[in-house]
């Protein structure tokens, strides 16, 4: 790429880290221009998905799972998402209501995103309560239904990270990473303590607000995985927006949606965006920086001056959350 | 010969992993691979499990049971599941059967009923 781009004679590297690709480039980009190491770090995201068949992209991605205790049962990630709802369900009094108001609140977000994968509309009649439901949007992996997860998406973002004195020659809004956190977890699911957490993204947004000298309740807009639509009510318990056991409540509130208290995946998610596997990291922080500049039009969150985003690596066993200020 | 599934207990703070891992996540102080293979138990609870209807590939049947059950020694496995209708902490008993064939060769795992 760099030869494309003409870019020659600059450094260049690929970062794999499955899902949480594109934060973990950003990390790594970022580590270069903090330390001084280079000044100026192009981060991109791609991923071609449609090249097979979605059954195939689906076992494909299903190698993230453990290779011996969970990929020869055929788990997939479907199937994780949907053993974690189950719990989530029977614990918390999570409702398919409150999943499928996820996935119309995203996938209708992305309506107002020109970038997004999915443009069409819908609604809880259509997926949920009419007679055609059924038809419209059956069982992937019950309880999860087709509107629960994310499309199988093509795409691809980037983000041009500089250096402080850099920044002062671009005529361009800037915006600082000032938080960035990883942490891992189990690569088994159920060797969890509590099969009901995630401690990852626990763990790499407390360092990431840590780093950042803020806490959750200073975030204006958030990006969080939402892969399944489950994953984006827990991930909003997890990095503090809510108590844990709570997002689907903040959810029905409208706390979450554009306009709420912590309007999160503004820009459709990966819900509606689409979910290029190594886009997908480079996406959320293209999205939070269009916020915070000011940029995003029909969809911007007044005012935003911090952002947050969550990357969830495997089934939560990798997890990136970067902590974004506006400057001023 | 009845097939088994192993775990592993660190031979120094006693803890039982499965799967295998190479350093003790208790102790972290098994540097040897210093474990002890021993046999799963067979009875647990389920915890939770689904019906996976977009199935992978080497799967050719309508709907595919997945569980995670914890075992009568505390232990959780994932598993496939053969039960028609279940129910969220029922008791189940596994099986160690051929789970998925590759082409090139049979899997064997935990099937619970
Ligand atoms: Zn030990």
């Amino acid at each position: 790429m760099v030869d494309t781009l003409s870019l020659t004679p600059a450094g260049a590297a690929v970062v794999e880290n499955g899902p949480a690709s594109g934060a973990s480039a950003i990390k790594a980009g970022f580590a270069a221009v903090a330390s001084g190491l280079h000044d100026v770090v192009l981060v991109t995201g791609a991923e071609r998905m449609r090249e097979v068949n979605n059954l195939e992209a689906t076992d494909f991605v299903a190698t993230l799972t453990h290779p011996l205790a969970e990929y020869i049962y055929g788990v997939t990630l479907p199937a994780h998402a949907a053993m974690f709802t189950r719990l989530y369900m029977e614990r918390y009094g999570v409702t398919e209501r409150h999943l499928a108001m996820v996935a119309v609140k995203n996938q209708n977000a992305a309506m107002r995103n020109e970038f997004a994968h999915l443009h069409q509309p819908i609604t809880i009649e259509g997926i949920l309560d009419s007679p055609e439901a059924a038809t419209n949007n059956p069982y992937v992996a019950e309880p999860l239904r087709f509107f629960d997860a994310c499309p199988v998406s093509d795409g691809g973002a980037a983000l041009l990270l500089v250096s402080a004195d850099v920044a002062k020659g671009i005529d361009r809004p800037p915006v600082r990473i000032a938080g960035v956190g990883q942490a891992t977890d189990t690569h088994a699911v159920h060797e969890r303590t509590e099969p009901t957490d995630l401690l990852a993204v626990r763990a790499a947004a407390a360092k990431s607000f840590a780093m950042a000298g803020l806490g959750p309740d200073d975030v204006d807009v958030a990006e969080l995985h939402d892969a399944f639509t489950i994953l984006e009510i827990v991930e909003s318990e997890e990095v503090g927006f809510f108590a844990k056991g709570e997002g689907h409540l903040a959810l029905e509130k409208g706390e979450t949606a554009l306009g709420g208290r912590i309007p999160i995946n503004v820009g459709g998610g990966l819900k509606g965006r689409g979910h290029p596997v190594g886009a997908t990291g480079v996406a959320q922080a293209h999205e939070i920086v269009t916020q915070l500049r000011g940029e995003a039009g029909e969809r911007q969150v007044d005012g935003a001056k911090v952002g947050f985003t969550c990357n969830f690596g495997g089934f939560g066993n990798n997890v990136v959350c970067l902590t974004f200020v506006k400057e001023a | 010969m009845a097939r088994e599934i192993y775990a592993y207990r660190c031979r120094r703070c006693g803890t039982l992993h499965y799967p295998f891992r190479m350093v003790c996540k208790s102790c972290r102080e098994n540097d040897m691979f210093e474990f002890d293979p021993e046999p799963l138990p067979k009875k647990g609870r389920l915890l939770t499990f689904t019906h996976v209807h977009a199935l992978p590939a080497d799967f050719d049947v309508p709907r595919l049971g997945l569980g995670i059950v914890e075992l009568e020694n505390g232990i959780r496995i994932t598993g496939q599941l053969a039960v028609e209708d279940p129910m969220m902490g029922m008791e189940v008993t596994g099986e160690v059967k051929v789970v998925r064939h590759t082409g090139y060769e049979d899997r064997y795992g935990m099937v619970f009923s």
